[in-house]
């Protein structure tokens, strides 16, 4: 049961009370929406917060104070939800009946979460120098390796080529040239305006009851300064046209990303539909993309399809022989034709509808899951419960997936070349 | 089944050893609905030299990992869609040391445990069958080539390591595994996957007793063979190179650096030894060390750095490593820092606090039915109780800690492997 709390204007409290695990965990998370000037920014700030606040300088002493919260962790988080963005921090500590007697983490762990984000260390008014060059230089480095992850770059070079008129081609990271710019003065203006003008979202997951946790939240904000500006709305997939992309890379393993779009996105009924397909199709463990290309034809090592629901996109992404990517194509496309055309047996539909079941029961088995599940839901078009997802599941019918799958329409396709081995 | 209470950790544990020698573990969690369930053979990627009931065996590299991918298969096809219908996912991997099959589901738990202990048990293979999964591994070989992180780690253990077959991949390679047979497979199958070689480990909400029953049902009685195997590989102390270098597509210059370590034992005597080394690690260069500060604030580490103690079958070392344009800046400093340490002592008060931070670390991943699944197995072929984890930090002095700085922070016991962007 989840218990929502207004704190003050824009700022809400989400408790989930459960006393089963051994660690709780809480978020604080600025809402933003996703643009280019913006992203870099929003991707920066936890970090440059994580360098030192005014009673815990540096990340030495920030680190001793986790070391007696019994090794608590506290972490940035930048999460992306559709056209949204958000800023943050989390963390993870140990429930009190653990500690050695008389030992309370919640109160000093709130007050350590407090002195992050509201009071960091200054100088000439702004951000320290040094702490953004830093951060800013880690950032980067962050950004640029996305290429020595193959599969996650071409899915990434996939996204920038698919939704070229969309917000989702700007990564949630950012861009590099657009953190290369940020300076202090411009990390600390930001900063100040967000706190003031962004939608702000607490969630607690753990054993203390929400009126206390309430307490202990609006003590934190009391003294922000709020004059709080609602998000634009969610939009659909905006369309700026798809193509066909290769790179050239040295590297053994080709790497191929297609993108295909439908009309349905979050709040439309037929979302749990799709769902069910991409587990079909290619995202479960049996799926047809799976046996086919892989176990049936052994076309590559791993393939598997992934679906966007604030969007509508679905993506298939496979590890392949580079002289193997035109029949690999041709696969997945006649896998897909399979769906289209009604080849989806009743215990296919089954199996994905207890796979899926599965995953939202499994939701309440750990503090981490609860926390992320309803944050994300909460920043959704339309949110739901881990309960509310299942009767959907239930009431998807074979015909209500077929007719989801006749939605999907190839759009993009990116490959990533080895060449020179 | 016996049970165990911790009352530090409010958890509890059921254990037996069944009449077929396979060891029985269960961490019954009320209240949740995942379920875990570990079924472990005490065979990795390490065992290729072996004698099985008197006959002398030399599998080709690869060899445990390729039979963990094929026993899978069952008469009746792949056993993924059987699991999967009942909602539940299997899965699998091989280490150096040992490999493991499980799967989680929220329901159907007893039809998924039978299930997984059929299959494994089952060796089911075709010339057809293992000849197909060539391809697919031969896929799986390539995308470790153009792993960074992957390629950087195999030159570390080529540099630090004379005998031990470490340097040899999990999944060997291309020319190996063409020449696994079927019969190869069976041989490994019989010598290694006996009951009396194995471990059963469960974390959720079960009866444990069932549990237990119902692998003694599926596993039966047979006897086991008799079989011997290489476990030991002499070392020295020392690197056979301190310095390699290779160019690959990445972003920045990276780097993965180890310290060779004296084995560490068996059962608790070898958990407290990890716990030194840990404990040690964090005086070192742990976030809350003064040289992590010193390191970071001059832009030699940024987050990516990170250090570990790892220990494998007859190995022990640490490793660090992270993005950096300075990998000898940072050995020279970590080996001149340990010295320091060693020499002039840590104080009381911040002994104590990184005792109780790494012991609410390990409490807090108890929460995780994977990780724990994964520590109680691991732990327990080691004939280690992982539960009684908090005991041993109690115990752990100063001296110890001092004494491992010293010994193993030195240039001979050092190698640096780095990855470069291409030009």
């Amino acid at each position: 049961m989840i218990y929502t709390i207004p704190i003050a204007p824009g700022i809400t409290l989400r408790c989930f009370p459960d006393d089963r695990f051994k660690q709780a965990c809480m978020s604080i998370q600025l809402l933003r929406p996703v643009c280019r000037q913006e992203a870099g920014l929003n991707a920066l700030l936890p970090s440059v917060l994580l360098r030192g606040c005014e009673s815990a300088p540096d990340i030495r002493a920030i680190a001793r104070r986790s070391d007696d919260l019994y090794g608590a962790s506290i972490g940035g988080c930048v999460r992306r939800v559709g056209d949204w963005q958000t800023t943050g921090l989390s963390c993870g500590f140990v429930e009190d009946r653990f500690c050695l007697s008389g030992d309370q983490i919640m109160k000093p762990m709130t007050a350590m979460l407090r002195d992050l984000l509201l009071r960091p260390v200054l100088e000439n008014g702004v951000f320290r120098q040094d702490f953004v060059e830093t951060e800013r230089k880690s950032l980067i480095l962050t950004i640029e390796s996305e290429i020595n992850d193959k599969r996650s770059y071409a899915q990434s070079q996939l996204m920038r080529k698919m939704c070229s008129a969309d917000s989702y081609a700007i990564p949630r990271l950012g861009e590099k040239e657009a953190v290369e710019r940020i300076t202090a003065e411009d990390l600390y203006a930001h900063y100040r305006r967000i706190l003031k003008e962004s939608p702000i979202e607490v969630n607690y997951v753990g054993s203390m009851k929400p009126a206390a946790v309430a307490e202990l939240v609006t003590e934190m904000f009391r003294d922000v300064e709020r004059d709080y500006v609602n998000l634009p709305d969610q939009t659909p997939f905006r369309d700026g046209g798809g193509g066909e992309y290769t790179e050239q890379m040295d590297v053994t393993q080709g790497k191929l990303a297609m993108g295909f779009v439908s009309p349905i996105w979050d709040g439309d009924d037929r979302v749990m539909a799709l769902r069910l397909l991409n587990i079909i199709f290619g995202a479960g463990m049996t799926s047809k993309l799976f046996m086919n290309v892989r176990e049936k034809r052994a076309l590559c090592y791993d393939i598997g399809s992934g679906y966007n629901s604030a969007k509508g996109l679905l993506t298939v992404n496979a590890g392949i022989d580079c002289d193997k990517v035109t029949e690999t194509r041709q696969e997945v496309m006649n896998q897909l034709a399979a769906c289209q055309n009604g080849h989806i047996t009743a215990e296919e539909l089954d199996a994905a509808k207890q796979y899926l079941c599965s995953s939202l029961r499994a939701v309440y088995d750990s503090t981490g899951a609860i926390e992320y599940f309803y944050s994300m839901e909460n920043l959704s078009v339309h949110p739901m419960t881990p309960e509310g997802l299942m009767a959907a599941v239930e009431q998807t019918t074979l015909d209500d997936v077929v007719a989801a799958a006749r939605t999907l329409r190839l759009h993009t396709v990116y490959f990533l070349e080895g060449v020179n081995r | 089944m016996k049970e165990f209470f911790y009352p530090t950790l409010d958890e509890r544990q059921y254990k037996t050893v069944l009449p077929n020698g396979l060891r029985v573990l269960v961490q019954p969690r009320k209240g949740f609905s995942r379920k875990i369930a570990y079924f472990v053979t005490d065979f990795g990627a390490l065992h290729t030299n072996f004698t099985l009931d008197g006959q002398q065996m030399r599998a080709p590299d690869g060899v445990a990992h390729y039979l963990e991918h094929k026993l899978f298969d069952m008469p009746e096809g792949d056993v993924t869609e059987a699991f999967s219908a009942m909602g539940a996912m299997p899965n699998a991997f091989t280490s150096p040391g040992m490999t493991a099959y499980f799967f989680t589901c929220t329901d159907h738990f007893d039809q998924c445990l039978e299930l997984l202990l059929q299959f494994v048990s089952t060796p089911y293979f075709t010339e057809e069958s293992v000849a197909k999964e060539q391809g697919i591994i031969a896929q799986e070989i390539g995308m470790n080539l153009d792993n960074p992180y992957y390629m950087c780690y195999v030159n570390l253990m080529e540099m630090m390591y004379r005998n031990h077959p470490v340097t040899v991949p999990v999944l060997g390679s291309e020319e190996s595994i063409a020449r696994i047979t079927p019969q190869i497979l069976r041989d490994c199958h019989r010598a290694f996957y006996h009951p009396s070689n194995m471990l059963l480990c469960v974390v959720g909400d079960v009866d444990p007793e069932s549990v237990a029953a119902m692998a003694e049902r599926i596993l039966g009685n047979g006897p086991a063979p008799t079989v011997e195997r290489q476990r030991h590989w002499d070392e020295e102390m020392t690197c056979k190179e301190s310095y390699r270098e290779i160019s690959m597509q990445v972003a920045s210059k990276g780097f993965q650096m180890g310290f060779k370590c004296e084995i560490v034992p068996e059962g608790e005597e070898g958990f407290r030894a990890e716990v030194v080394a840990d404990l040690a690690l964090e005086t070192l260069i742990g976030e809350s060390s003064s040289l992590y500060l010193k390191l970071y604030e001059a832009g030699i580490i940024d987050s990516s750095f990170g250090a570990s103690f790892d220990t494998l079958e007859d190995l022990a070392m640490v490793a660090m490593g992270g993005d950096a344009e300075q990998p000898e800046i940072i050995r020279d400093a970590v080996i001149e820092e340990a010295q320091r340490i060693a020499r002039e002592g840590i104080t009381p008060e911040d002994l104590q606090r990184l005792k109780r931070s790494s012991m609410g670390r390990r409490l807090r991943r108890l929460d995780s039915f994977d990780g724990t699944c994964n520590n109680l197995a691991v732990y327990e072929l080691l004939h280690y109780d992982y539960l009684e984890f908090p005991k041993v930090y109690e115990k752990i002095t100063e001296d110890e800690i001092r004494e491992f700085l010293s010994r193993v922070f030195t240039h001979e016991r050092c190698a640096v492997s780095v990855v470069l962007p291409l030009e």
